[in-house]
């Protein structure tokens, strides 16, 4: 079994699959949007100096940004 | 009979409102919902023998609420006590994303709404790689799905003919967990009239605006008592949907590769790119700014002549007395102060609403994010800010864009003190007054002067932002998700129709308080309480028996200044601005500056009497201008009026101190209350007030 660490880590190009996220620390809306365990998300874009990271849902064929500071308490597995 | 409301509700970026646009064409109307600030679009259409008013909702993913424009959605829906509450739901889908706007479907079917679904943007199918089986989708949510394409106008006929539908009550697909099925059955009994879902909305949900204090501390007690966070509820509803829906759909939609997807990528590598991206987005920046004066200028130029001689025309016209001066100098002189704006507004939000509709907006909110994040500002706070260095008016306008209502606020708060163009004459003015033509390691103080004043606009406009930052609440936790949409040529319906309604929302609102502050201080300037005002020329003549006309025409226009209310209170405020090292003749320049700082020159030469028409542009009268104020003594220090001190403590008054009575009207406008327009003008005066008493104090 693979070791899950948090979405931030990923580089632009890699993707992964979302196992858990740290429900007390973000709203639902990231759940409607799509970022929900299982989803498969592929890192597209990272704005430099740890701006936002922009993430295409595979599932969806959507592009979401998201802040560093909320990938952290989001947890993938590669 | 009352007309049947219909409401779009739907994701942002799926043409829900090119589909309004299209459906009610120019019958709409911007207005508020009661009691808030956010704008209501609503319009009407008359088809199948009535008129139907359509309500086109914001934009939301969900019917829980993270900011203003969601509480209202869900507000609207769910009490059916509100003005605005539909007799119809058209849930708006785009193909792409047609898994959330079921959900939401789903949420407003299982509310008690009656609802038909419309997948918008048909045309499109194919190209994202898609195949929807209509029947069992139908079948499916229990509606009949109609499709549309609101820019070539597809499918929009059998729509308007279905606003007759009214399906049902759906028991709907949504299980609520065992967790949480004790708390629910309490709650049921507490509200036996609502339907299973809308109860658990009511759980799942902290301070519902329409429910009564006992029916909330009800609530409260529930969650309490079964330990249970409001959020926990909605992640655990979002997850149970998707997990559904994703399961059911797989029957239903096939979804094979989204070409549209590629080409947005290929286009997002440039211009997210971390140098090039930006590189680009400042050039576009510049572009804008340059576009804003370049194309406006001879339009401004064109009303500025005509006005003068529409108002040259009614003075001849009129028989002479203060009703004609009431109308010319007061009336027609506002209106044409209104009137100026409207060229640069009008093409700054012709150019914003290209960058929406395209979808670059939400790249420069994902470029831009981090650098203004620690100032408690958002990415979509630089339109607002760079717009401020041309008019703080359509700046303040362009931060409806910004959902988070505390960052919005914030952003309207402090870009008044970016440096707007009409502080630039007085600070040539008076930098040319007290600031030596010398030069100091190759830079000419004068321009190096102006570069900091410009400065001194970002910093104090950044600092007090992570000031207020700290004091507001925010009422809605902070966060940044946002969907980065496929780029898309721009629907040209949707520009013109955002145009207009920015540009005669500041026309028509905007306009009625700046006329009111014209003509009151028209009447400030033109009545005086005593003889001394009515009979001015005879006391100048006395004093001063040798004067020719000319001069005797500037020495009572001087002395009756002097002598009218406004004159009078520019002495009384005198003991006020002393400490800035101010005279009543300055006070004078302020007061009147309060309707718009431009208005100092022109009013600074009336003190000085050289007659009212003074044109800052023109050398030889700035020059005149200038020698007058240089050798002005302050009657209180003896020292020249515009010395060092007081010049620099002038300067900073007129860069931090709100002196702008169509900024003033347009927050008022905009944030629908006088409590942070108040705010706003008491910080930035105080501001002013401080940093000119330190800097005068420190240099006299």
């Amino acid at each position: 079994m693979h070791k899950s660490f948090s979405l931030d880590l990923l580089e632009v190009g890699e993707q992964a699959t979302i196992r858990q996220l740290d429900s007390s620390e973000l709203p639902s809306k990231f759940y409607e949007m799509g970022l929900l365990p299982g989803a498969v998300v592929k890192i597209k874009h990272k704005a430099p100096f740890n701006g936002p990271i922009g993430l295409q849902i595979s599932s969806s064929n959507t592009l979401i940004a998201i802040r560093k500071s909320e990938a952290l308490h989001i947890f993938v597995e590669k | 009979m009352k007309n049947p409301i219909i409401a779009f509700l739907g994701n942002p970026n799926v043409g829900k409102t090119s589909l309004f646009n299209r459906i009610t064409k120019l019958h709409q109307h911007v207005g508020n919902y009661p009691g808030i600030t956010v704008e209501k679009r609503e319009g009407s259409v008359k088809a199948n023998g009535k008129t139907y008013r359509i309500i086109d909702l914001p934009g939301t993913y969900t019917l829980f609420p993270t900011s203003m424009d969601e509480e209202i959605v869900y507000n609207v829906l769910a009490d059916k006590k509100n003005p605005a509450h539909p007799d119809l739901v058209v849930v708006v889908a785009e193909p792409n994303n047609i898994k959330r706007s079921i959900v939401l479907y789903q949420q407003a079917r299982e509310l008690g709404v009656p609802a038909i679904f419309v997948v918008n943007m048909i045309d499109e199918v194919n190209a994202k790689g898609m195949d929807i089986d209509y029947q069992k989708l139908e079948a499916y949510l229990h509606t009949k799905v109609y499709t549309t394409d609101a820019r070539n106008g597809k499918g929009i006929a059998q729509l308007i003919r279905a606003f007759d539908e009214r399906p049902g009550y759906s028991p709907g697909k949504f299980e609520v967990g065992n967790a949480y099925k004790a708390a629910l059955e309490e709650a049921k009994k507490a509200f036996p009239l609502h339907t299973e879902y809308q109860t658990w909305q009511f759980i799942a949900q902290e301070n519902i605006s329409f429910l009564t204090k006992e029916q909330q501390q009800t609530l409260a007690g529930i969650r309490e008592k079964h330990q249970l966070s409001s959020n926990a509820l909605q992640q655990a509803e979002a997850i149970e949907r998707n997990i559904k829906i994703e399961e059911d759909l797989k029957a239903i939609i096939l979804q094979k590769d989204n070409h549209h997807l590629h080409r947005t990528n290929k286009i997002d590598k440039v211009l997210l790119h971390p140098i090039w991206g930006y590189v680009i987005f400042f050039f576009l920046l510049f572009l804008v700014f340059q576009l804003v004066f370049i194309l406006s200028e001879p339009i401004m130029d064109w009303i500025d002549e005509n006005f003068s001689a529409l108002i040259d025309y009614t003075a001849g016209v009129l028989p002479e007395g203060p009703l004609s001066d009431l109308l010319t100098q007061g009336v027609l002189a506002g209106i044409g102060g209104i009137i100026i704006f409207v060229p640069q507004i009008a093409i700054l939000f012709l150019l914003i609403s290209l960058m929406e509709e395209t979808g670059y907006m939400s790249r420069v909110v994902f470029l831009m994010d981090r650098w203004l994040r620690p100032y408690g500002l958002n990415g979509k706070s630089v339109i607002p800010l760079m717009s401020g260095v041309g008019c703080a008016v359509p700046a303040i306008m362009a931060a409806r864009n910004i959902e988070n209502t505390k960052e919005r606020l914030v952003t309207m708060l402090v870009t008044p003190f970016m440096t707007c163009s009409a502080r630039l004459p007085i600070y040539v003015v008076l930098i040319s007054l007290v600031i030596p033509n010398e030069t100091f390691l190759g830079f000419g103080l004068q321009g190096l002067a102006l570069n900091i004043l410009y400065i001194l606009g970002v910093v104090a406009a950044l600092l007090s932002a992570a000031i207020l930052n700290k004091i507001i609440k925010n009422q809605h936790k902070s966060f940044l998700i946002f969907e980065l949409p496929s780029y898309k040529t721009p629907d040209w319906r949707n520009v013109g129709m955002n145009m207009w309604e920015k540009t005669s929302g500041f026309l028509f609102q905007a306009g009625k308080i700046i006329l009111a502050m014209a003509i009151i201080l028209w009447v400030l300037g033109n009545f005086g309480p005593n003889d001394k005002f009515s009979n001015a020329e005879e006391y100048v003549q006395q004093a001063n028996p040798a004067l020719s006309e000319e001069e005797l025409n500037e020495e009572v226009a001087s002395f009756r200044l002097e002598h009218s209310f406004l004159g009078y209170m520019g002495m009384g405020i005198e003991p006020l601005v002393r400490p800035l090292g101010y005279d009543w003749k300055m006070g004078i320049g302020l007061i009147s500056s309060f309707a718009a700082r431009e208005v100092f020159v022109g009013t600074m030469a009336t003190v000085y009497s050289l007659g009212e028409e003074i044109d800052p542009d023109d050398d030889e009268e700035r020059e005149t201008l200038l020698s007058r104020m240089r050798s002005e003594i302050n009657r209180n220090t003896g020292q020249p009026s515009y010395n060092l001190a007081s010049g620099i403590s002038l300067l900073l008054f007129y860069a931090f101190a709100m002196q702008c009575m169509s900024t003033i009207a347009i927050m008022k406008r905009e944030t629908g209350s006088w409590k942070w327009t108040l705010i706003q003008t008491v910080m930035m005066t105080g501001i002013a007030y401080i940093v000119a008493f330190i800097a005068y104090q420190l240099l006299k």
